[in-house]
């Protein structure tokens, strides 16, 4: 997992943010409309074009069946039953595009949810670094312990629940990007806490779950961690005319790759 | 077309587009803060002292008065008169608590009757809403904002008291007191505890939610460690046929869990329940913590969900377990009901202040009353709705242009006043201690009120300086302050005198619960200072005929006012108004035929607000609501300070006053724009 998600972070720390984090708009509406090219020229490539023209032709015709006999009974069930099946067989031509298609949009869309969704945590704040342990943990919560950098001290906590979690509350001195280092036995993992500055990619959440790809802002916890996940939660940062956060993100992307993908299928030739 | 005729065209376009998106008048703008409660006299002292810096400061510049409060001076209906430009006979709102004249049961002054009973669809144990049971804003008259926007001023109102439900407007408006929590009442807290909890210190109920816990072993090693608990949250409506009473067990509830460290002296909090939604703090005991989402699921499935929000205070985590929660508020960024006009202007809000107070009158007075807080405890709960507003006041200024007509409401001084009076009188130095006063807080907390006075002043000074050249300020309250040392039930003085009898020979008993015998009831008493006659045609079971009811009115007022208190001797009641004779006849219909002004030191107590006749008539005030201004208007005036010098109000209408209605007058004078009709307040300038 580590090495997909550092292939991924390498290729799109570089095309991302050309001209830094803070203009948003611009990644917002140049990848979801390149994606929204790139998925339909794919589309085109592994998709059966004429199939998904005689179904959706085969669909028009028992529609237009419906409204031309609509006055008989029998004959509007059976163009309903054939529109119907027509739908069925134009999904199913879609189904394998789409297998295709989902990694690599889905990379692209987390990795511009990690670089725009969140905002680093105010200066003065006081968030909760919060630690689940995994299940059959050898360590229990109450004896995992925390170190934090120079800059960083706790504030309060860590209170540890026998259910499996533990919480500390922290507090910055200054702003800058720090890494805390959460222990259980003989295992030591980091952490990273994102405090005021310039808007950039922020680690949410370390997971030895497959969730790990929707958090590329760090690598994996090690499937066999005694922790499940170690998180901070963030604010949402603020995105011109959408909703704020992961929510507007996926608004901006879907917009745009749709709408790109919709103007362009003419030209580019592409039954969709 | 020449190129002339063409630049004419150009022309009307511009001027048609200009007159499409109507400008105001090119004025300076106008920035009114609204101080609830502030009180001319403290004040005077304070500036005299140097308390008041910049208030002396504006006082220099311009002006300070007192100002003519409305009968009763009561906030709802004060602050309804200075946004409509009406009395209460023309906006409709008599006192905080009307009755319904058909059950003669006391219901909200601030919603309107619902006169399309609410209808849903049963299917299986749900019901589906279908229609009706729109409850309204009682408030009725053009509110001046409405009269402003319509005339292109820009126009902010921030915390308007009285305007929830919100109507309709093209302006910016956020309500203030008045506007409710998740539950839909006007704020109940809850109070987790593993201990019982008595009775209020003066007998009363207690007003939050009690939830008696334990603390449990999850883990079983002997240490317990966590705490299970629900917060309410909006009725289950889908479980509720539309005319069932809403008891306790019909809300919807939220899990919080609460996971003590080893050492008790630390608490993880969780809202929600397993792998729902939910929101994590820690604190210390002692510590707030920031505002919290809670979900509250109307269907199942998550298919309907309600957010909340709400703040926990760490009161004791150990060896008793003591945290409170507040209620559960609507959240700006995303209201279950609106609280704004536009709806999103408080997503708008909350996305330039974070979460806010959205409950009306925040300040925690009931778990203080309950003797749950100590006066330390609410005074932290206090800082937090005061940084609210300093935020909104730092927002509304930054946001404030020339043209554009801002208010903003403070609500500070006042439930400060009605609940630290008791720690010393601020406005008579000559007092007695009151009958609340506490040996162990008194002397720590003796300068409460004139601290309040000093942030006021704080809030005053950033907006004098941060105003465009040019602008006007003006500073007002609606009603100012006195000592509240004595109750007086007038249920039970109008059964002593024969005027309210009880069914069966009882002598106590309640208006709610059916306790009176209406047969030979003349008059009764629902709300802090409304008496109604028990009038035919009118009253459910009326027995008063029309030609009787001004020499009865007559009769009552004059006992009342004759009233003297066994304990001292003193005056009781001030003076007692007939409706008729100073409202205007609008709503008249509506309005309590007497209107009862206390003297200095009395007041209605909240048994006979509610309908309740206690044994006693009189008692002493133990409540630590300990100051009051539901008296006679003449003793608590509100203050108004302006930034252009005031002019001699020798002959302004109120007793030499500019009242309330004035400066609904001078707000719309200032924008070139006519009054409303019934408005009758005269321009200060």
């Amino acid at each position: 997992m580590n090495a997909l998600i550092s292939l991924l972070n390498m290729v799109f720390d570089v095309i991302l943010a050309p001209f830094g984090h803070r203009f948003a708009s611009f990644d917002l509406i140049v990848w979801p409309v390149l994606a929204g090219v790139i998925a339909l020229l794919v589309y085109k490539k592994v998709s059966n074009q004429k199939g998904i023209a005689a179904a959706k032709n085969g669909i028009q015709v028992h529609l237009l069946e419906i409204v031309l006999y609509r006055d008989n009974l029998a004959g509007v069930l059976v163009a309903t039953a054939n529109a119907m099946k027509q739908n069925a067989l134009y999904l199913g031509n879609n189904i394998g595009p789409m297998l295709v298609m989902m990694p690599p949009m889905t990379a692209v869309l987390v990795e511009i949810v990690a670089n725009y969704a969140y905002s680093p945590l105010p200066v003065d704040a006081t968030p909760l670094l919060e630690v689940k342990m995994a299940e059959g943990a050898s360590v229990k919560s109450m004896d995992v312990t925390l170190d934090l950098p120079a800059g960083l001290s706790v504030d309060a906590g860590p209170v540890a629940t026998p259910d499996g979690m533990v919480a500390w509350r922290l507090k910055a001195e200054t702003a800058g990007d720090y890494v805390v280092t959460v222990h259980a036995g003989t295992e030591a993992q980091q952490k990273g806490l994102a405090f005021g500055g310039e808007p950039r990619k922020i680690p949410v959440l370390r997971t030895n779950t497959w969730e790990s790809i929707l958090y590329p802002g760090e690598d994996a916890l090690p499937s066999d961690s005694a922790f499940e996940t170690i998180r901070t939660h963030y604010s949402d940062r603020d995105l011109p005319y959408f909703p704020d956060g992961e929510g507007g993100i996926l608004l901006w992307f879907f917009g745009f790759s749709l709408a790109a993908g919709f103007a362009l299928k003419g030209p580019l030739g592409v039954e969709l | 077309m020449s190129r002339a005729e063409l630049a004419c065209a150009f022309g009307l376009l511009a001027l048609t587009a200009t007159a499409c998106t109507t400008r105001g008048p090119d004025v300076p703008g106008l920035f009114i803060l609204g101080v609830d409660g502030m009180d001319p006299v403290i004040s005077q002292r304070l500036m005299d002292e140097g308390k008041l810096p910049n208030l002396a400061r504006l006082a220099a510049a311009g002006g300070f008065q007192a100002l003519a409060t409305i009968n009763p001076p009561q906030s709802p209906v004060a602050w309804s008169s200075f946004v409509t430009g009406l009395d209460p006979g023309g906006h409709g709102i008599f006192d905080f608590v009307h009755r319904d004249p058909k059950t003669y049961g006391p219901i909200s002054s601030a919603t309107s009757p619902v006169t399309d009973p609410a209808k849903a669809i049963e299917i299986g144990d749900l019901y589906f809403p279908i229609g009706g049971g729109e409850v309204g804003n009682n408030r009725a008259g053009v509110p001046f904002w409405d009269l402003l926007v319509e005339a292109g001023v820009d126009t902010e109102i921030y915390r308007i008291p009285g305007n929830y439900p919100v109507p309709g407007s093209n302006a910016k408006t956020i309500s203030g007191m008045g506007t409710s929590d998740m539950r839909g009442g006007y704020g109940v807290y809850t109070w987790f505890t593993d201990k019982p909890v008595p009775t209020r210190p003066s007998g009363e109920h207690i007003k939050g939610d009690i939830q008696i816990i334990n603390v449990d072993d999850y883990d079983l090693d002997g240490t317990p460690d966590s705490v299970h608990g629900a917060l309410k949250g909006p009725p289950d409506l889908f479980h509720l046929a539309p005319d069932a009473m809403i008891t306790d067990k019909d809300y919807l509830t939220a899990g919080v869990t609460f996971w003590l460290n080893k050492g008790r002296s630390e608490v993880y909090i969780q809202t929600g329940s397993g792998s729902g939604h939910h929101d994590t703090a820690v604190l210390k005991q002692g510590e707030w913590s920031d505002w919290m989402k809670v979900t509250y699921d109307a269907l199942p499935g998550g298919m309907l969900p309600f957010e909340g929000m709400v703040r926990f205070y760490a009161k004791e985590l150990g060896p008793g377990f003591a945290v409170y929660a507040s209620p559960v508020n609507i959240v700006p960024s995303n209201p279950a009901q609106p609280i704004t006009t536009p709806d999103d202007w408080s997503a708008d809000l909350a996305a330039l202040l974070g979460n806010f107070y959205t409950q009306g009158m925040p300040e925690e007075t009931n778990a203080l009353k309950d003797g749950l807080f100590d006066d330390d405890d609410y005074l932290g709960q206090v800082a937090l709705v005061r940084e609210d507003t300093r935020l909104m006041t730092e927002l509304a200024l930054a946001r404030f242009q020339r043209g554009d007509m801002t208010f903003m409401y403070v609500s500070d001084i006042d439930l400060q006043c009605h609940m630290l009076w008791r720690h010393g009188d601020p406005k008579h130095a000559d007092a007695e201690a009151h009958p609340a006063w506490e040996t162990g807080s008194a002397e720590e907390h003796r300068l409460d009120i004139e601290h309040m006075y000093r942030h006021v002043d704080a809030l005053a000074g950033r907006v004098i300086d941060n105003l465009p050249a040019g602008s006007t300020f003006l500073l007002m309250s609606d009603h100012g302050f006195q000592p509240y040392t004595r109750e007086v039930n007038l249920n039970t003085w109008l059964r002593d005198n024969g005027y309210l009898v009880l069914k069966d020979g009882k002598t106590t008993g309640t208006i709610p619960t059916d306790d009176v015998d209406w047969s030979k009831t003349r008059a009764y008493n629902i709300g802090f200072n409304a008496l109604y006659l028990n009038q035919i045609g009118r009253e459910g079971q009326g027995i008063v005929a029309a030609a009787e009811a001004d020499s009865l009115m007559k009769e009552i007022a004059d006992k009342l006012v004759a009233q003297r208190d066994p304990k001292n001797g003193d005056a009781v009641v001030r003076s007692v108004a007939r409706s008729k004779d100073i409202y205007a006849t609008q709503r008249a219909s509506e309005a309590p035929d007497l209107i009862v002004g206390f003297d200095i030191g009395y007041g209605n107590s909240d048994q006979s607000t509610l309908g309740e006749i206690t044994a006693e008539v009189y008692a002493d005030n133990t409540s630590r609501w300990s100051g009051n201004h539901l008296m006679d208007p003449d003793v608590v005036p509100g203050v108004l300070y302006a930034n252009q010098p005031l002019p001699n109000a020798a002959g302004a209408r109120v007793g030499g006053q500019f009242g309330l209605l004035d400066i609904t007058a001078t707000v719309l004078n200032h924008f070139h724009v006519a009054p409303a009709p019934g408005m009758t307040g005269q321009s200060i300038y």
